[in-house]
């Protein structure tokens, strides 16, 4: 798997195969510059970077404490102090979003992670074994997860641990680890079957260390994309769960709590759902972007396009 | 044909096994105890003893396990110990509900999106093609129960035009039908413009096929070309993403029920885990994962029907 | 009514690629008589598929036809509507077949509904008399498919096409495209992508059935092996103009351009055993970056100064042969040792 030759680059695509011999640093920007490429990718990624920095900084970034209240100026419209007015407590509605930013980047990160590790680990062990017991035991575990309904089994769970931060993680992850799982087996099995992996076999080489070895590259790409994509329906759900009162628990600030609130006075402060949902649908189209950009720059079929 | 749906379908038992078996874990899962936890302030030692015999709550978990399964066989689910009412029965009560939203939202979105992907292919030139991009990207941006949300507030509250809580008067058609027109809007906008992004880049796809190509070299009339043989081809995979996209939609479900207070499944899980209604929970995401694997059981035979290859596959 | 079937002058087109021109087709000029097979030879990327494209009126929409004329039974097919070259020329008169027969049938249709639509359709535009119930259409195309040698025909017509081979399928599509009706086939590498053993068998049924119908043919290949055995005439194409043309005969014994021999000489077969087979250094140009004059010189190991400066006319060296070799034209006949 050598870098590809000077006439791609010339063409002005960046070669972006995965290697294990090259740098990670190398690979990190050339992918970069190809997802920048990619029409919305740019802005995708720009609004991430946003969310991030708001995740991270939030202390910093943010106006005013989103837990300050001022019953005095409740439900006030946009001014100079509060960019986008105050809610039913009188908080201010721009921190409130700021920090919201945090648990989205929270829950969705930890979901996401939680899942895909899990998921890619029982795919692989699961590709490894095929055939035997192991492998179908780990096939009914997928199948018995996808049968419900992400949301409702989500809920279920979070319902019976308890609303909090971390039940919702777990839940979420739970819901999604068996799609990781399948590409990650699907991976699995091709590769197993894969000449240079009979090659280095036939050189002496233990069987399981050079699937790993080879798995890996190929799984990154399309694990990558699915972690991109999953971020933003982890956002979503998020919202939806804390919408429920079955998420993250008040007085946190999440989206998804101040759409439950907004929805409580919705006839008396409009901008109470209107800044929230424009918030997570921004954040959706982000992440949607930022993915598919990602997905267009690590296909090298679909760069010919 | 027959050799595939059946196939298909057993290999559904060990898998709902599986569902039937989580589902029990479920109280496993639950801090404290389950008995205390589902009558909540009501809870006196005689009522808790009570229920726990009531649920086989003190037996071990083998026999437990054996009374649930006996029972789902036998269609019953339990009794709701909020209402005391059966299970089964809510749940019958609830469930048309939530299949007429279902079926309503799909099938305009699946309708408006196919018909309007498949225009947009055809008229690559004109700025349709443009405009149905920009539609389908908001439309997907915007999750379900936001786009719920954003419907009340519009034409509810700011423009009060459309009646923000309930079904509409049983059997009076017009009232159901206005009292739908939000709700199946909020869940189908994602739909139509996911499919009909779809469904443009598919005919796309085939148009460009070698097949279309001789088609054309032999003069079929345009109009064959496009409704008959571009479209059943290029429908195919929009009909394995509606199927994948039941659950989704049941999902949704739940949301709009809450928001605009209409009866239906997803309200009556959502309320009985506001209520600790064990039973009653574990009832209603069983119909509802059973309809999901359903549905998707279902998607898998019509995509079967339209693609033949699949079934020799 | 007197004069060839098919005459094609100074045929020019580009392909428009964003703003990129590639000139596919530069001047093509040849002319086709009734029943005569003639092939088309040359590397991927020599316009032969584009010509034949043109020819039927399919060319994908970022060709741009700069010049020239098609003249079929007297008319200029360029100058003709959509709707007249569907009404009158494609697929009755003008039929083509393509080179991947996997996907040249729908494959979620039966062969029957296929071949049925394209048979009502041809029965539409000869204006027929009788109206034909489905029944009779479904005769007619098992009958076409039992004149291709298909075994089992009524059987088979119900079948879907992933149920067939890549030969019985193509072997469907000459059923569809050859009938007394056809005055020109149009066969794109139709033999390309089956088993050498298929593609003998099937050539072999291309040429009957073409010499029962007094069908023309127009070859396209890039396999001289097989032009070598059913064409009457060949023309070799180069990055989409004219290198040699005149009588198969002739063309194989006594070629005149340089790129003609090294074709020939790259044949397995043509050299003798032991001696290594000839490939051409160098790779064919992209169209957008044509070296100028004739467009061979940079890879021809004859090329002198004055071929990278004209570009070489296509002139008739001898009866019925026609060469654009600069060399050639100078110098007469020269033998081009390549190894």
């Amino acid at each position: 798997m050598e870098m590809q030759t000077a006439n791609q680059k010339e063409a002005g695509m960046a070669p972006v195969q995965l290697t294990l011999k090259r740098k990670w640093s190398d690979t990190l920007r050339v992918t970069l510059r190809a997802v920048v490429k990619v029409k919305g990718g740019l802005w995708g990624g720009i609004f991430v970077g946003l969310m991030l920095l708001c995740a991270i900084g939030a202390q910093w970034i943010s106006p005013s404490d989103p837990d300050a209240q001022d019953i005095a100026h409740r439900f006030a419209g946009p001014s100079f102090t509060h960019f986008l007015g105050t809610d039913y407590l009188g908080r201010d509605i721009l921190s409130r979003i700021i920090y919201g930013c945090r648990i989205a980047i929270i829950v969705s990160f930890g979901a996401v992670t939680l899942s895909s590790i899990v998921g890619v680990f029982l795919g692989v062990i699961s590709g490894y074994n095929e055939g035997k017991k192991l492998d179908y035991f780990i096939i009914w575990l997928f199948d018995i997860v996808r049968s419900f309904p992400q949301i409702i089994l989500a809920l279920a769970i979070v319902a019976v641990l308890g609303p909090s931060l971390f039940n919702v993680v777990v839940a979420l992850a739970f819901t999604a680890f068996p799609f990781y799982g399948r590409v990650a087996r699907a991976q699995t099995l091709s590769v197993k079957e894969a000449d240079y992996v009979k090659a280095a076999e036939a050189m002496g080489q233990k069987r399981f260390r050079i699937i790993l070895k080879h798995i890996t590259p190929n799984i990154l790409a399309p694990v990558i994309v699915c972690l991109g994509m999953d971020m933003a329906t982890m956002i979503i759900w998020e919202s939806g769960l804390s919408f429920l009162g079955l998420g993250v628990r008040p007085p946190t600030a999440s989206w998804g709590i101040m759409l439950r609130n907004g929805y409580k006075y919705i006839q008396t402060s409009p901008l109470m759902i209107l800044w929230p949902a424009v918030a997570i649908t921004m954040a959706m189209i982000a992440f949607s972007l930022f993915s598919e950009g990602l997905r267009v720059a690590l296909d090298p079929k679909e760069r010919e396009r | 044909m027959l050799k595939y749906t059946i196939k298909r379908t057993l290999w559904m038992i060990p898998t709902l096994l599986g569902v039937l078996i989580i589902l029990f874990s479920l109280t496993y899962l639950m801090p404290g105890d389950p008995a205390s936890a589902m009558l909540g302030p009501r809870a006196t030692p005689e009522l808790v003893a009570e229920l726990n015999q009531r649920l086989h709550l003190d037996k071990a978990m083998p026999v437990r396990l054996g009374y649930y399964l006996l029972g789902v066989v036998k269609g019953d689910l339990g009794t709701s110990v909020w209402s005391g009412h059966k299970v089964s029965s809510l749940i019958a009560q609830a469930l048309p509900h939530t299949v007429l939203l279902a079926i309503t939202s799909l099938g305009i979105a699946a309708f408006i999106g196919i018909l309007l992907g498949a225009f947009s292919a055809l008229r690559r030139d004109s700025p349709i093609g443009g405009a149905v991009t920009i539609i389908s990207l908001l439309g997907v941006a915007v999750p379900d129960f936001v786009a719920a949300l954003l419907l009340m507030l519009l034409f509810c509250i700011q423009i009060p035009i459309l009646p923000a809580l309930g079904a509409g008067a049983e059997g009076d058609l017009v009232d159901v039908a206005v009292h739908l027109i939000l709700p199946a809007t909020a869940l189908g906008i994602g739909w139509v413009g996911y499919l009909s992004r779809l469904m443009r880049e598919s005919m796309l796809d085939v148009l460009d096929s070698d097949y279309i190509r001789t088609a054309r070299a032999f003069a079929v009339p345009r109009d064959i070309i496009t409704y008959r043989y571009a479209l059943k081809n290029a429908v195919i995979p929009c009909i394995t993403v509606i199927g994948l996209g039941v659950g989704k939609l049941l999902g949704g479900a739940v949301f709009v029920e809450i928001i605009f207070s209409r009866p239906g499944l997803g309200k009556l899980i959502v309320d009985a885990v506001y209520a600790r209604d064990f039973p009653m929970v574990q009832g209603g995401i069983l119909v509802a994962t059973i309809l999901f694997v359903f549905a998707n059981l279902l998607a898998d035979i019509s995509y079967a029907f339209v693609d033949p290859r699949i079934q020799y596959g | 009514m007197s004069g060839p079937l098919l005459e094609v002058s100074k045929l020019t087109l580009d392909y428009r690629l964003g703003t990129r021109k590639m000139p596919a087709l530069d001047r093509i000029s040849f002319s086709l008589e009734k029943g005569e097979v003639l092939g088309i030879a040359g590397e991927s990327g020599c316009g032969k598929s584009t010509l034949g494209l043109a020819i039927i009126r399919l060319l994908p929409r970022v060709a741009e036809i700069r010049r020239g004329e098609i003249l079929f039974d007297g008319r200029d097919l360029l100058k003709l509507s959509e709707e007249q070259m569907d009404r009158e020329i494609r697929g009755q008169k003008v039929t083509m077949i393509f080179q991947n027969p996997q996907n040249a049938l729908n494959p979620v249709f039966r062969i029957e509904t296929q071949m049925i639509d394209i048979l009502r359709v041809q029965d539409k535009y000869q204006k027929s008399r009788r109206r034909k119930r489905r029944h009779n259409y479904r005769q007619q195309a098992i009958e076409r498919l039992r004149s291709t040698g298909i075994a089992d025909p009524s059987e088979r017509i119900s079948n879907y096409p992933f149920e067939f081979s890549g030969g019985m399928k193509q072997r469907v599509m000459i059923g569809m495209a050859l009938s007394s009706g056809t005055s020109l086939l149009l066969a794109d590498e139709a033999t390309t992508a089956l088993d050498v053993t298929i593609e003998a068998q099937i050539n072999r049924l291309i040429t009957n059935l073409a010499a029962e119908y007094g069908t023309a043919i127009l070859y396209i290949s890039h396999d001289l092996g097989v032009l070598s055995e059913i064409a009457d005439r060949i023309m070799i194409m180069y990055a989409g103009r004219t290198f040699e043309m005149g009588p198969t005969e002739a063309i194989l014994g006594s070629p005149r351009h340089p790129y003609s021999v090294a074709l020939l000489e790259s044949l397995p077969g043509r050299q003798s055993r032991g001696k290594r087979l000839l490939s051409i250094p160098g790779f064919v140009p992209p169209l957008d970056q044509l070296p100028g004059g004739c467009s061979f010189h940079p890879r021809c190991r004859f090329a002198e100064p004055m071929c990278s400066q004209q570009v070489p006319p296509l002139i008739e060296v001898s009866k019925g042969h026609w060469s654009s070799c600069l060399l050639d034209q100078k110098r007469g006949r020269q033998k081009w040792q390549w190894t």
